[in-house]
Order: structure tokens, then C-alpha cells, then sequence
């Protein structure tokens, strides 16, 4: 039997005013991932999100769940999902938020399995305006789980929790998953994408920059980048620090040099070794953006070489 | 449609105490204070030869039966605001049987509201009024906020939550105070022609037609103007 991808989508576009949110974007996930989409706020990734649900519709290709449209995964109710923005009504408690939800559904669990299997019980009869950040996003997790789902999507779920609720919940969340269920989640935790998702996509400005194992991902993000600034001009010590191995990525712009590299101690004593007007000499651990930064470089560059090609 | 949902939804708003207050509460203060103070000798309106403690009566229903349907604009921009419905549109519901539920929760609520203060009338006030005068009053009175509810899901669609406020009541005072004053435009809201109702049925005769058909004609207005609106949100999404 052939079965078709929980999610496929295709050449995806987006964009709101004159931002283009989603830029191209084609990603196919199989039954049984579990998914990261790991990027920066304003990446894509709320949108992306919109976008293979059926709630917004893009401005050029296609979004297509288990072989048919978003919408009609809905109706089945083979796809549950925590929205940015999606919130329960505070008057209510959380045992009535999922039998309404349960009961706008076709062929819902029993109220009291979801509730169980988010580990909501202990504050089913609450209202929930007064739940604590964490209670709040399980709510919303076992309103998301009510209608059974072969496949979920999580936009940030352990928003709002601290440490330990996000143990919890992603421990909640790996019995579920346990049964072949497809989870895609938004972060931007590296952490998180690293220790609970078994494929990391991470999106930057509308666009797929990578794509692999967490470890492949870490290895990026890993490393660090040194920055300083030149009297005279730049010369040839570009390429001299480019042609260093664990060097990624050497933007000079004006008097100022960027160097992204995993070994930062070997650039540095090249660039003092060679230069007596190098100053203002900065190392810093690279933020995630840093590695966006680096990744979204890196292919327009290798994508301009094969053009030129 | 949904029947289960629909019914859950009505319940949730029959529990929230805080718009109970304008069904029930309010109407039923005001029943008390003017029924006691113009009607309680058994004088009678020579306009509709109804007595003025009936006619404040319907007066009372017609209003909780109003705020029933106009609160749903309340419960629409709300739910909105707080990203519920976005929870809803992964659901097998659709925009239009959210909206339906919205008038049968109108509906359900108005219906008790109407109920309650009948009772209180008929209990504390000891108005005189034959079983079946009441039931026809009442449905009269029920069948007429149709409208209403439809009024407030307009409001719901257009309005952003900081705006739904003064838009309500805006909407709220020309419908309620208007009419008292400026009798010429008030034979175009659809409230004159409710109340109208409701004394046609407590009299038990009279020409039912004109109500109905000013009502229907708001009806079917409003029943368009939303279906526009909806079709203009869903293609912009």
C-alpha cells in the first residue's frame, strides 16, 4: 500500500504586505517523523504552520496533508494541532474546553481519555483563567489530542513553561508519539529541537536553510565567530582566513571582518600573527542567528556558483 | 450542523454569569419597579386594551430576549479575540454552523429569559393572562429576536474587540431608546415591531402579518449581509 505523507508542501508562498513570510518553501514530512522546525521569531515558522492547516491560503503552491487538502485532514480529524494564538475561553474549565471541542468532532476519544493522556485531570475542573502558563499549554495540548490525530503540529507548546514543565510535557507527549504519531513543532529552543525531534528543519526569513539530524544541526550552530576591525585594507587575509579548515564563512564589510568558524583560537592567532592593525578584536559564542546568518550565506553563495556554472 | 456542540455552547453561555445579568437580572429589576409602579391597580392601555402590567411585561421579555441575541455579538468578538475559534476551524465545524450555534444559543437563552420573567409576573405581580395569551406573547416575542442575533453576529464579523463595545451600545441604545422619542424611525427597527409582537399575542388577535414580515425582511438582510461578509473573510485568508 502506498501511503501518502502526513505533510507535502509545495513551492509555498506567502507574504503579508510587502514581507514575504514564506518564500518557496517545499517540505515533505513521513509518517512517524518527529519534526523540529527550529528558527528565530519572524523565520516563517507561525506561517508555515497556517499554511499546511488550511487557515490561510498561500499566494502560490500547494499544501497537501495525507494526499488530500488541510481541510479534509481536518474534517477526519486526523490532525490535531496547538496554534500560536489559539486560545481557550478563560470562563470555562478545562474538562468543558475539550468536551466542546471533542464534541465538534466526528469521532472524538472519550473526553476523559484525552484529558488523561495530557495528564490534565488533576485540574479538569478549573477555569481557565486560572491556570498557570504551563497547565494552560496542556489544556491546549489535550484539546489538540480529543480528536485522535494520526498527525500533530505544535506551535511553540512549551511557550510560557519553565524548565521542568517542559520535561513534562515533552515526557507526555513521547508516550503519545510512542504509537507512530507524526509531530511537527515550531521552537526556537536548540535545545529542544536536539533533545526531542528526530529531524531539525530550521527556517530563516520564509526559507528552508537546513535540513537533518539534530547532530548535523548542533554541529552548525556549534561554532563561534570572531570579529574585528582593520586599518588598512583587507587584502589577502580574506582568503588566507577562508582557507583555514574550520573556517565557514568570512564576511568583510567595510573595515569591519566577520569570521564564522569552529575554531576560533586558530583564526584569531592568524589574524594577530599577520595584522598589527587589526583591533576592536571580538570572540562570541554564535547565536542561533548567527548560524542562520551563516547557513543563508553559505547557500546563496554555493547556489550563485552554479548558476555562474 | 452539530446538535451536541450547539447544545454544549448554549449550556456554557447559560453558566456564564456575567451575561446573565442583562437577560435575567436586569429585565426582571425592571418588571418589578414599573410593574408595581403603573400597573398594579389593573389599569389598562386604551391604545391596545391590554392591561400596563401585561404590556410592561412583554415589554421586560422582549428586552432579556433582546440582550439574549444581541450578547452573542459579546461571545463572537470575544472568542475571536482570544484565538478560540482559529481552535475552531480545526474542527469538522463550519464558519456557518459556528454562527448557527450563536443564534440557537440566542434562541435557548431567550426562551428562558422570556419564561423567567412571565413567571415573576404572574407570581409577584399577579398579572391577569389567559395560559394561552402568554404562550403566544412569548413565542411571539422568541420568534422575533432572530434578527437580533443576526445583528450581533454582524457586529461580531466587523467589529475589532476594542470597537465592539461602543458599536454595541450604539446599536443597543437606537434600538431600545430611539423609539420612545422619535416614533418615525421607529417603525423601521426591529425592536417596535418585536414588542408588537409580543402585545399581538397577548391579546390574542390582530393583524400578526406586518410584524412578521418587517421582521423577515430584517432577517433575510441581515441573513445576507453575513454570508457577504463571510464569503469576503474566507477569500482573504
Amino acid at each position: 500500500m502506498t501511503s501518502s505523507p502526513p505533510i507535502r508542501l509545495t513551492g509555498l508562498v506567502k507574504s503579508f504586505a510587502r514581507v514575504r513570510a514564506v518564500d518557496g518553501l517545499d517540505l515533505t514530512v513521513e509518517r512517524g517523523e518527529v519534526v523540529a522546525l527550529l528558527g528565530p521569531n519572524g523565520a516563517g515558522k507561525s506561517t508555515t504552520i497556517d499554511l499546511a492547516l488550511g487557515l490561510s491560503r498561500p499566494a502560490s503552491g500547494t499544501a497537501e496533508l495525507f494526499g488530500g487538502t488541510p481541510r479534509e485532514a481536518v474534517v477526519a480529524g486526523r490532525v490535531g494541532a496547538m496554534l500560536q494564538g489559539g486560545g481557550l475561553l478563560p470562563t470555562s474549565t478545562v474538562a468543558e474546553s475539550v468536551a466542546l471541542v471533542a464534541a465538534a468532532h466526528r469521532h472524538p476519544l472519550p473526553v476523559q481519555e484525552a484529558m488523561e493522556r495530557a495528564g490534565v485531570t488533576a485540574f479538569a475542573k478549573q477555569r481557565v483563567a486560572r491556570l498557570s502558563g504551563g497547565q494552560l499549554q496542556r489544556a491546549r495540548f489535550a484539546v489538540a489530542i480529543v480528536s485522535d490525530p494520526e498527525l500533530l503540529v505544535l506551535d511553540e507548546p512549551t511557550a510560557a513553561m519553565d524548565v521542568e514543565g517542559r520535561r513534562a510535557f515533552w515526557t507526555a507527549m513521547h508516550e503519545l508519539t510512542d504509537t507512530g504519531r507524526t509531530v511537527v513543532f515550531a521552537t526556537h529552543y536548540l535545545d529542544e529541537a536536539d533533545a526531542f525531534a528526530d529531524r531539525v528543519v530550521m527556517m530563516r526569513a520564509g526559507r528552508i536553510v537546513a535540513d537533518g539530524t539534530p547532530t548535523e544541526v548542533k554541529a552548525v550552530v556549534a561554532g563561534r565567530t570572531l570579529a574585528f576591525s582593520l586599518r588598512r585594507p583587507v587584502g589577502d587575509l580574506e582568503a588566507r582566513l577562508r582557507s583555514l579548515p574550520a573556517v565557514q564563512l568570512v564576511e568583510a564589510r567595510g573595515a569591519r571582518v566577520r569570521v564564522a568558524t569552529t575554531d576560533s583560537d586558530g583564526a584569531l592567532r592568524l589574524v594577530l600573527a599577520e595584522r598589527d592593525d587589526a583591533h576592536d578584536v571580538e570572540v562570541t559564542a554564535r547565536t542561533m542567528d548567527d548560524a542562520f546568518l551563516a547557513l543563508t550565506a553559505a547557500a546563496s553563495a554555493s547556489q550563485a556558483q552554479e548558476a555562474s556554472r | 450542523m452539530n446538535p451536541r456542540y450547539v447544545l454544549l455552547e448554549a449550556g456554557r453561555q447559560l453558566r456564564n454569569v456575567r451575561s446573565l445579568v442583562f437577560t435575567f437580572v436586569v429585565p426582571i429589576a425592571m418588571l418589578l419597579i414599573f410593574g408595581t409602579a403603573y400597573g398594579a391597580d389593573g389599569a389598562v392601555d386604551p391604545a391596545t386594551r391590554l392591561p400596563w402590567l401585561v404590556e410592561t411585561t412583554v415589554q421586560m421579555a422582549g428586552y432579556g430576549a433582546m440582550m439574549a441575541g444581541l450578547s452573542q455579538a459579546f461571545a463572537i468578538v470575544n472568542e475571536r479575540s482570544i484565538g478560540w475559534n482559529r481552535q475552531l476551524r480545526l474542527t469538522p465545524l463550519t464558519g456557518t454552523a459556528y454562527l448557527a450555534s450563536k443564534v440557537v444559543a440566542a434562541l435557548l437563552i431567550a426562551a428562558a429569559s422570556i419564561a423567567a420573567v412571565v413567571i415573576v409576573s404572574v407570581l409577584a405581580l399577579q398579572a391577569h393572562l389567559g395560559a394561552g395569551e402568554w404562550f403566544a406573547a412569548g413565542a411571539g416575542l422568541w420568534i422575533g429576536i432572530v434578527p437580533f442575533a443576526l445583528i450581533a453576529i454582524l457586529i461580531g464579523q466587523f467589529a475589532r474587540p476594542d470597537f465592539a463595545q461602543p458599536l454595541f451600545m450604539v446599536t443597543f441604545l437606537g434600538l431600545s431608546i430611539l423609539p420612545a422619542w422619535m416614533t418615525d424611525v421607529a417603525h423601521a427597527v426591529p425592536s417596535y415591531w418585536l414588542n408588537r409582537l409580543g402585545q399581538l399575542g397577548a391579546a390574542g388577535s390582530g393583524d400578526v402579518l406586518v410584524p412578521m414580515l418587517v421582521l423577515g425582511a430584517w432577517t433575510a438582510a441581515l441573513a445576507a449581509l453575513i454570508t457577504w461578509r463571510y464569503r469576503h473573510d474566507a477569500a482573504r485568508a
